[in-house]
């Protein structure tokens, strides 16, 4: 853009009648026709934000800044609010209106890259690899719920805690299942804030995961296999799904109810690959909510019928299904504890982070196959660690390639032991 | 074509050197070149000979301007001041020098505590007339604004309308409420 361009587009923006307001209104006039009562809604001069102004009031200059300067005024922020609570003021920017939610996604790198969790999304993000993200879990028995904070411990007072991740034991029939969900007061499906389930087979020897999206790169075998393209749109409103994304099962060891159980975890959503050095797992970006920029492909039928491409918008909101990778999935184990003989018990070593013996205590580790290549040292790294602190206090550790959300549903199933297990 | 360094408006005894700078609303402004110097747009014109009969600047005005070469004119002599100290064996000059930064320190502060219509002129002007020690500390009085504002309040005090649809505007809604929780 030539400076005299830029200088008539900076006029016109003070002047009120720049072009990108008027590109503004031209979207603007797209949803009226779609969500009329909403319209309406945002329109009224009650509304937070627009004082006296009427409702044709255009975007003002600071929601036209240029790029540039919108970004440094941003990675300002992101800079200094580095840690919860503070670092909601990086949300927040992102809630401002389009143009600076475009520029915060553009700064705030994912949780992988900068070990900071930001939005709802980094908790399906996988963690870093050089350290583990440190958080603890709070148990509610009188409520049968489970808070997952960020943090070494809970604080003094508890106001700075950053609640992650809430779950609740629901009890259906003979069943219990957990719900998961962002917010400790909504465990409804059909919430925008439910996040996946947790579900034990009839023994409880047996667990499966469900994602309420399909995490990126993966392929979804759907329960029914539809052979037709569905047309369904997909409604905001609506479960998005629920796919299945990890099993862990638990077994006795020939000592029974007198040694450990033996856990194993089979993540259907992230490749054994991934952990070589270099490797990348699977990295959602869009909002927790949306399917937008998921692509899913049905696996060829062995025999002549093509994959089946979808747009996430064709798909059924009800979808649920198998969510796996195409490559060897990866498979974690728990580190076989050792027997103290002095202190008569079975010890780990969770360097400080763990403290109260408990049957529910582990460490889980890459189980892989030797034909990967993977260094000892890197098989040895504990992916994911919980146990006990205090009454009904736990801490979770966990790193790349699992997410807040994988590793707190994997820990959830450690709290519900069953008769066959203990 | 007169040469760089020199002005119509001449040099002052000392050997020094003044520009005159022309606003949008046809004010001039004389001011030392150094200071107009702190500006790489007003810098790269003066060395491609452009000064002569005072440089303009179409798109900023009287008052912005005066400010601007406010803030040129106090961080040059400062420099100079801080120079001077550093070169001078006068001990009583290098115990002064930490003191002027703080009235540096606290000369920006003031100078930045301003109006928002004028902080976002001092903004696109220090952005247009790249001069970077302006642009960081308009930057970063913005991001001091921004802190500790809910999305409303940074609306609110920015004039900035809510401009997602719907749709979006339910999933944002739901995000803030997680964080804010």
């Amino acid at each position: 853009m030539s400076l005299k361009s830029i200088v008539r587009e900076l006029k016109e923006m003070r002047d009120g009648i720049g072009s990108m307001s008027r590109r503004a209104g031209h979207g603007r006039a797209g949803s009226r026709h779609s969500w009329p009562g909403l319209w309406a809604e945002q329109q009224q001069p009650q509304r937070q934000g627009q004082g006296q102004e009427g409702p044709q009031q255009q975007q003002g200059r600071w929601a036209n800044l240029p790029p540039e300067l919108l970004l440094d005024v941003i990675q300002r922020v992101e800079d200094s609010e580095a840690t919860w609570p503070a670092r909601r003021q990086v949300v927040a920017c992102a809630a401002v209106c389009r143009s600076w939610r475009e520029v915060t996604k553009e700064v705030v790198k994912t949780l992988q890259e900068c070990g900071r969790i930001t939005f709802p999304i980094s908790l399906k993000q996988p963690g870093p690899r050089e350290h583990p993200v440190q958080c603890f879990v709070r148990r509610d028995r009188a409520s049968s719920t489970y808070l997952l904070y960020l943090g070494l411990s809970p604080s003094l007072h508890g106001e700075n805690d950053k609640l992650l991740l809430a779950a609740r034991k629901v009890r259906r029939a003979a069943r219990t299942s957990f719900v998961i969900s962002l917010v400790p007061d909504d465990f409804s499906h059909s919430s925008s804030t439910y996040v996946g389930k947790l579900k034990p087979n009839f023994l409880g020897t047996k667990f499966t995961i469900f994602d309420s999206q399909p995490p990126p790169e993966t392929v979804v075998l759907p329960n029914n296999r539809p052979r037709k393209r569905q047309s369904k749109q997909v409604s905001p409103r609506l479960p998005l799904g629920n796919y299945n994304v990890a099993t862990v099962t638990y077994e006795l060891t020939v000592l029974r109810n007198r040694g450990p159980r033996r856990m194993q975890c089979t993540m259907h959503s992230i490749p054994a690959l991934c952990i070589q050095e270099g490797g990348k797992a699977p990295t959602p970006t869009g909002t927790i909510h949306s399917l937008d920029e998921q692509v899913f492909t049905l696996p060829t039928n062995k025999g002549n019928e093509p994959a089946t491409e979808f747009s996430s918008t064709s798909l059924s909101a009800d979808l649920s299904g198998l969510a796996c990778t195409n490559e060897a999935p990866l498979i974690l184990k728990n580190k076989a504890p050792r027997w103290h003989e002095q202190l008569q018990c079975w010890c780990l070593n969770f360097r400080g982070r763990v403290t109260v013996a408990s049957v529910k205590n582990f460490q889980l580790v890459a189980s892989v196959d030797p034909s990967l290549n993977i260094p000892a040292a890197e098989q040895e790294k504990v992916i994911l660690q919980f146990g006990k602190i205090g009454k009904d206090i736990f801490t979770m550790d966990y790193r790349y390639p699992l997410s807040a959300f994988q590793a707190f549903a994997i820990c959830l199933t450690s709290f519900d032991t069953k008769p066959a297990c203990e | 074509m007169a040469s760089a360094g020199e002005s119509g408006d001449g040099a002052d005894g000392k050997g020094v050197t003044t520009i005159t700078i022309i606003s949008s609303d046809n004010e001039a402004f004389e001011v030392l070149e150094a200071a107009a110097s702190m500006s790489l747009t007003i810098r790269h014109l003066i060395e491609d000979g452009c000064a002569d009969g005072g440089i303009p600047l179409p798109n900023v005005t009287a008052g912005i301007l005066a400010k601007v070469l406010e803030y040129c004119s106090k961080h040059v002599a400062a420099v100079a001041a801080s120079s001077e100290a550093g070169s001078s064996s006068n001990a009583a000059d290098a115990a002064a020098a930490p003191e002027k930064e703080e009235d540096l320190a606290s000369f920006d502060k003031a100078f930045i505590d301003v109006e928002q219509d004028t902080l976002y002129d001092l903004l696109m002007a220090a952005n247009y007339l790249e001069v970077k020690g302006l642009l960081d500390l308009a930057c970063q009085k913005v991001a001091d604004m921004i802190k500790g504002k809910t999305p409303d309040a940074i609306r609110q005090t920015f004039k900035i309308k809510n401009d997602f649809s719907p749709e979006q505007e339910e999933k944002i809604r739901e995000e803030n409420q997680w964080a804010f929780e």
